[in-house]
C-alpha cells in the first residue's frame, strides 16, 4: 500500500459536486511515499467515517471488497480501470479526480 | 375500443389543417404490442402517413405526437411525449422527446396520439378536451413569443383546471431551420426544427385539458416495478441529489476532466480551469439559481429557475442554462461569460430556438469570420470573433427574426458554411450540430453521432459518456473499435425504450428495463417482457432507418465532418482522431450488429423477423 525508502511524491486530488463538502474543498495537494498506490491514496483521504462511506462499499478499507458503486476515480483523465485499478502506482504530479457519477444532457 | 382502458384509450386524433377537419382513428392493441407508444407509436403513425420525399416545410409533411400506456399513471417521470416529423434541418426523420406535463394532460384529454397533416391557410391553434376538439384562429397570437402565448392560452383557469400548451415562437413562424416547439413554457421539443414545421403549417399552438383516466390491469405487478424504480432512484447519486443540486451543468468541469469539452467550434478541448469555473453547475447554483424544479411526476428536479441581474435594467428571470447551452453557446464560441450565455438562453427560450444548433451555428460563423471567409459587410457590424460574448443575445434575436446575418444563421451551420464555400467548418452530422461532447474523446460517442437517426444527437445517438468515466479492464472501451458498435446499439435501444415509454433518460442512471417491463405489463395486461422490449426497440430502429433510406440518406451520411479525422486532440495524454478507417470499420460493424446490409439497409430476413413491411406497403 504505502511505499518505502523515504522518497516522496505529491499528487493533486480534485473533488467535484458534494464531495467538495465531504472532503473539505475543491482540491488538495497530497504528499505520498513513493510507490503509493491508488488504494493507499484513497485510504489517506478517507480519513473519517463520512469520507470512507463515499469511497468504499460498506466503508471497508481499500484492501477490502472495493469501491462504492457509482464512484468515479480518474487518473490524469483516464478511468481507473485502464490505469491499473486500485493497485495503480501514482507518480509525481498526477491528478486524481474523485466524484460521484454524474450524468446530463 | 370497448371495456376499460388498460393503459391506452385506443384513440388517435387526426387533424387535417388544409381541410380544417378533425377525425378520430382507432389505435389497435396489436400496434401497442409492437410499438408501445411515444416514439414507437409516433414513428409508426408518421411512416404510415408521411411521404419520405415530402418537402419538410410543405403541406405534405406530417407531425405525429404520441404518449405511452405508462402516461397517466404515477410512474416516475412518465409525463413525456414524443414528436416525429420530417426535419427541415436535416432532411431525414426528426424525432424529439420532451417532459414538462403536456404529455400527461394530453392523455387525460382521452387520446393516445395526435397526427397533424396539411397546412392551414391562416394561423390557427388547436384546443383539445374530451368533449371537443376545435381549431381556432391564431391571428391574435401570431407574432407573440412563447411565454406570452403560453400565458394567454392558460389564463383564467384555476391551478387544478389549468390546461397545458405546446406552441411556437417567432423563430418557428419565421421558419428558422432549428426552431423548436415549446412545451409547458420552458421545456422543448428541441432539435431538428419542429418549430419550423409547425410554422410552415400555420400552426401556432396545441392546448390540452381533461380528466380522463386509464386503468391498471394488474396493480400488484405494476407496483412491484414502481417500488423498485423509486428505491433505485434514491440510491443513485445522479437521480437522488446531483441533478437537483447542480443541474446538467454540473457536467461542465467533469467533461473537461476527460478532455471532451468542445472549444472554438471543436478546434480542441483545451480550457483553463479558472474559466470553466465561471460557468460550472456549482457557480450557477451559487450565483444565479433561484430554485430547482422537476417535470410532472419527476423527483429528480434538474430544472434550473434562474435570475440574472442586469446593469441599469430590471433583473431577468427564466430557466437554464443547461449543460448543452452552457457549452455550445459558451466555450464552443470561446465564451466563458455566464450572464451573456444565460440571457441569450432566455431569448432562445422565449423566441423558440434549439440552443445546441444556435450555439453550433454561431461557433461556425465565428470560425468563418476569423478565417476571413465571412465578410465583415455580412455581419451587420458585429465583431464575430471567438470570445465576443456581446454578440450572443443580439444574434439570437436576429436569427429568430431572420434579420440581416440572422437570415443566414437561421439556415443552420451547414448551409451557412456551404454558402461561403466552407461546409467543412460546420461541426454537424446530417446537418445537425454536434452536442457538447467531442467525438475524438470517445469513439463510442463518435459512432453514436454517426448513426443517430436524427443527425448528431446525444439523446437519439446513444449517450456514451459514462463509458469514459468507468471502463473495462483491458481495452479502454471508449476507444474500442471492437466494442463500440454493440455498446452504442445498446445505448440507442435504451433510449428508444425510454422515449417510447414517455420516461426520462435520467432514470437510466438508476435502473434498466426490468422495472419498466413490470410497470408496462402491469398497466396493460400485455406481455412486455425484457426480451419483447428488445424486439420492439429493434423494430423501431429499423423503421426509422427505412424512412431515412427512403428520404435519400445513405452510408456517406453516417460520417463525421473532416476535422475529426484530420485534426487531433489530446485525450488523457494521447493524441486522438477518429480516422476515416476507424469510422468505416465501426459503421460497417454497427450495420452488422443492427442486422442491416453493407449499405445500411435492414435485410429482408430482419424485416421478416420484426414483421416490418417495407415503407409504402400496408403493415404485415
Amino acid at each position: 500500500m504505502t511505499g518505502c525508502c523515504g522518497k516522496k511524491l505529491s499528487v493533486r486530488v480534485r473533488f467535484f459536486a458534494y464531495f467538495r463538502d465531504v472532503f473539505g474543498g475543491k482540491e488538495r495537494i497530497v504528499d505520498l511515499d513513493a510507490g503509493t498506490t491508488l488504494a493507499g491514496l484513497l485510504d489517506l483521504i478517507g480519513d473519517s467515517p463520512d469520507r470512507r462511506k463515499e469511497l468504499f462499499a460498506d466503508g471497508a478499507p481499500a484492501s477490502g471488497p472495493g469501491l462504492k458503486p457509482n464512484l468515479v476515480v480518474m487518473i490524469n483523465g483516464a478511468d481507473l480501470a485502464s490505469r491499473g485499478g486500485l493497485s495503480a502506482a501514482l507518480h509525481e504530479g498526477d491528478t486524481v479526480a474523485v466524484f460521484p457519477l454524474m450524468g446530463g444532457g | 375500443m370497448s371495456g376499460p382502458a388498460y393503459g391506452f384509450f385506443g384513440k388517435i386524433l387526426e387533424i387535417d389543417l388544409t381541410a380544417g377537419a378533425v377525425r378520430v382513428l382507432p389505435l389497435d392493441a396489436s400496434v401497442v404490442a409492437d410499438y408501445i407508444g411515444g416514439r414507437g407509436l409516433a414513428t409508426r403513425l408518421f411512416c404510415d402517413t408521411a411521404d419520405p420525399a415530402a418537402d419538410p416545410l410543405g403541406p405534405e409533411n406530417v407531425i405525429a405526437i404520441a404518449v405511452s400506456p405508462l402516461v397517466g399513471t404515477n410512474a416516475p417521470t412518465s409525463a413525456r411525449g414524443h414528436m416525429v416529423f420530417k426535419s427541415p434541418l436535416t432532411g431525414v426523420i426528426g424525432t424529439s422527446n420532451s417532459g414538462g406535463g403536456w404529455g400527461f394532460t394530453f392523455k387525460s384529454a382521452g387520446y393516445d396520439a395526435l397526427v397533424i397533416k396539411g397546412r392551414s391557410p391562416e394561423p390557427v391553434w388547436i384546443d383539445i378536451t374530451p368533449a371537443k376538439v376545435e381549431i381556432h384562429s391564431a391571428a391574435k397570437l401570431w407574432g407573440r413569443d412563447i411565454h406570452e402565448t403560453t400565458a394567454e392560452l392558460t389564463a383564467g383557469f384555476s391551478a387544478a383546471e389549468r390546461p397545458r400548451v405546446l406552441c411556437i415562437g417567432p423563430a418557428g413562424e419565421n421558419l428558422v431551420r432549428f426552431a423548436d416547439v415549446a412545451n409547458d413554457k420552458n421545456r422543448v421539443y428541441g432539435r431538428g426544427g419542429p418549430g419550423a414545421v409547425w410554422g410552415s403549417k400555420n400552426l401556432k399552438a396545441v392546448r390540452v385539458a381533461g380528466r380522463e383516466k386509464i386503468q391498471i390491469r394488474d396493480p400488484e405487478k405494476y407496483k412491484s416495478g414502481y417500488d423498485q424504480a423509486l428505491y433505485l432512484m434514491r440510491q443513485a447519486p445522479v437521480t437522488k441529489r446531483l441533478l437537483r443540486e447542480l443541474g446538467t451543468a454540473g457536467l461542465v468541469e467533469l467533461i473537461n476532466v476527460i478532455d471532451m469539452l468542445p472549444h472554438r467550434n471543436f478546434q480542441d478541448c483545451t480550457h483553463r480551469e479558472e474559466d470553466l469555473e465561471r460557468i460550472s453547475g456549482e457557480t450557477i447554483a451559487r450565483t444565479i439559481l433561484e430554485r430547482a424544479a422537476g417535470c410532472y411526476l419527476c423527483p429528480i428536479a434538474c430544472q434550473r429557475h434562474t435570475r440574472i441581474a442586469r446593469e441599469g435594467s430590471p433583473d431577468e428571470i427564466g430557466e437554464g442554462p443547461e449543460y448543452e447551452t452552457v457549452v455550445l453557446m459558451g466555450p464552443d464560441c470561446g465564451i466563458y461569460d455566464l450572464a451573456a450565455i444565460t440571457t441569450a438562453n432566455y431569448r432562445c427560450n422565449e423566441l423558440g430556438m434549439d440552443t445546441i444548433s444556435f450555439g453550433g451555428t454561431v461557433a461556425c460563423a465565428m470560425e468563418l469570420a476569423e478565417a476571413g471567409v465571412l465578410p465583415k459587410a455580412a455581419t451587420d457590424g458585429l465583431d464575430l470573433r471567438f470570445g465576443n460574448a456581446s454578440v450572443l443575445e443580439k444574434l439570437a434575436v436576429a436569427t429568430a427574426y431572420r434579420k440581416g446575418i440572422g437570415d443566414i444563421l437561421a439556415e443552420g451551420s451547414y448551409r451557412l458554411g456551404e454558402k461561403f464555400g466552407r461546409p467543412d467548418l460546420s461541426m454537424s452530422v446530417k446537418k445537425m450540430d454536434i452536442p457538447a461532447y467531442d467525438p475524438r474523446a470517445s469513439f463510442t460517442q463518435a459512432l453514436g453521432y454517426m448513426t443517430s437517426p436524427s443527425g448528431a444527437c446525444h439523446l437519439r445517438g446513444g449517450y456514451a459518456v459514462s463509458l469514459a468515466f468507468f471502463g473495462g479492464s483491458k481495452e479502454i472501451p471508449r476507444f474500442s473499435l471492437l466494442q463500440s458498435p454493440i455498446a452504442i446499439r445498446n445505448m440507442q435501444n435504451t433510449g428508444i425504450l425510454q422515449d417510447s415509454l414517455g420516461v426520462c433518460r435520467f432514470t437510466g442512471y438508476a435502473f434498466g428495463s426490468d422495472p419498466w417491463s413490470r410497470m408496462l405489463s402491469g398497466v396493460t395486461g400485455m406481455d412486455f417482457s425484457v426480451a419483447r422490449l428488445e424486439e420492439i426497440e429493434n423494430r423501431i430502429a429499423a423503421l426509422e432507418r427505412l424512412f431515412n433510406l427512403a428520404a435519400g440518406a445513405g452510408p456517406a451520411d453516417d460520417a463525421l465532418p473532416p476535422r475529426f479525422a484530420e485534426s487531433g486532440i489530446v485525450v488523457a495524454g494521447e493524441k486522438r482522431t477518429v480516422s476515416r478507417e476507424a469510422q468505416e470499420k465501426m459503421r460497417r460493424d454497427y450495420y452488422q450488429v443492427r442486422g442491416w446490409d453493407e449499405e445500411g439497409r435492414p435485410t429482408a430476413a430482419l424485416l421478416s423477423s420484426l414483421r416490418l413491411a417495407p415503407l409504402g406497403r400496408r403493415p404485415v
